[in-house]
């Protein structure tokens, strides 16, 4: 990862790769701290909100992105005229890390059909957590499928409901069949401190992928 | 979910509020377009993290902004991810780009795209590590003056 552009002092780029990233012909009246994202994904109420809500500076805040079926499987647009929209709810919080930096946490539904909403939530994400209910695995294979596929660091979570697993961390591994560098741990998706500590699991994988 | 810790209209659980997607009322404040001049420059959308800054143009003409660029621009004040922006504003995430680009483009809004060369370099992830090791276990007294 050696090739990264030339940053300002705020780490936003002033010559632009792409015409999205331009400046403005107004200037802002304050300088926004740099946003960096991580994923927290899983099946339905496996304790991503929990777990957002556990350490975010804020309520969680849901925002519904309007997604378009369609585009999850078929090719050529061309021939379908009408597209199906499907509204999902996201729920994400923030953690500002000091003026310049804030961390922000998007749940995310787990939905293999949500496939085309995730590429728009997980774009340029520096690593994902994946929360596992150990009674219900099935829920987290499409997360951990999405991860590894787009090569995105992540760490997988099992969440201790009642503060008991029903399978070894051996036995998820196993069953999920993650890579060997893949982390798997337990944690408590209601302690901040467990939040905490799961999140920072996932930075340091990311870390060691750009110190490669 | 015993604690009481979950939101409102929290995505968990399997209530998401599905239903018949209103799929055309929402796009009407943006005369229809559902992606802005940028996205479709670059096929890209913005990432949900982008920062939307109001500029001094933008709150000087405030008072002629309609209903959802109004509230735009006002409430970027204070820097806020577009993601916060539609929550806040019950907007979905596509039309608050569309909005955005507009907004943008009338020099009212600085629309700050994060580089994720930059957001992925090792010194970034290792403040954000640091930072992260600085929060308490325990949630203190800080959950109800935030």
């Amino acid at each position: 990862m050696a090739s990264a552009p030339s940053p300002t002092p705020g780490g936003y780029s002033v010559t632009p790769t792409e015409p999205l990233v331009r400046h403005t012909a107004g200037r802002a009246v304050v300088r926004p701290p740099l946003p960096v994202k991580l994923v927290i994904a899983g099946g339905f109420g496996v304790g991503k909100t929990t777990a957002v809500g556990a350490i975010s500076e804020i309520e969680p805040l849901t925002t519904e992105a309007a997604i378009t079926e369609v585009a999850a499987g078929v090719d050529d647009l061309s021939h379908t005229p009408r597209k199906t929209t499907t509204t999902v709810a996201m729920d994400f919080g923030c953690i500002t890390i000091d003026p310049t930096l804030k961390l922000y946490l998007f749940g995310t539904p787990g939905q293999e059909r949500f496939g085309f909403m995730w590429d728009d939530i997980v774009e340029g994400a520096v690593g994902g957590l994946v929360i596992v209910d150990t009674r219900r695995l099935d829920d987290c294979y499409a997360a951990v499928d999405y991860f590894e596929h787009r090569r995105i660091p992540f760490a997988v979570a099992v969440n201790a409901f009642d503060g008991h697993v029903e399978h070894s961390l051996e036995e998820v591994r196993w069953a999920l069949d993650v890579s060997e560098g893949v982390p798997v741990l337990v944690f408590d998706a209601r302690e901040r401190g467990s939040v905490r500590d799961a999140l920072l699991v996932v930075l340091e994988q990311a870390l060691a992928r750009t110190e490669g | 979910m015993a604690d009481g810790r979950t939101p409102r209209g929290a995505g968990e659980d399997g209530v998401v509020p599905v239903g018949p997607a209103p799929a055309v009322r929402p796009f009407l404040v943006t005369a229809g377009r559902v992606a802005g001049a940028g996205e479709a420059a670059s096929g890209r959308p913005m990432p949900v993290e982008t920062q939307l800054v109001a500029t001094a143009t933008g709150l000087d003409e405030l008072d002629r902004l309609s209903f959802e660029q109004h509230d735009i621009v006002a409430a970027c004040r204070v820097p806020q991810s577009i993601a916060e922006i539609a929550a806040r504003l019950r907007l979905h995430l596509n039309v608050v780009r569309v909005l955005a680009e507009d907004l943008r483009a009338a020099g009212q809004l600085s629309v700050h795209v994060p580089d994720s060369g930059v957001t992925h370099d090792a010194s970034v992830l290792r403040r954000l590590i640091d930072g992260l090791r600085a929060i308490p276990d325990s949630r203190g007294v800080l959950r109800d003056s935030d």
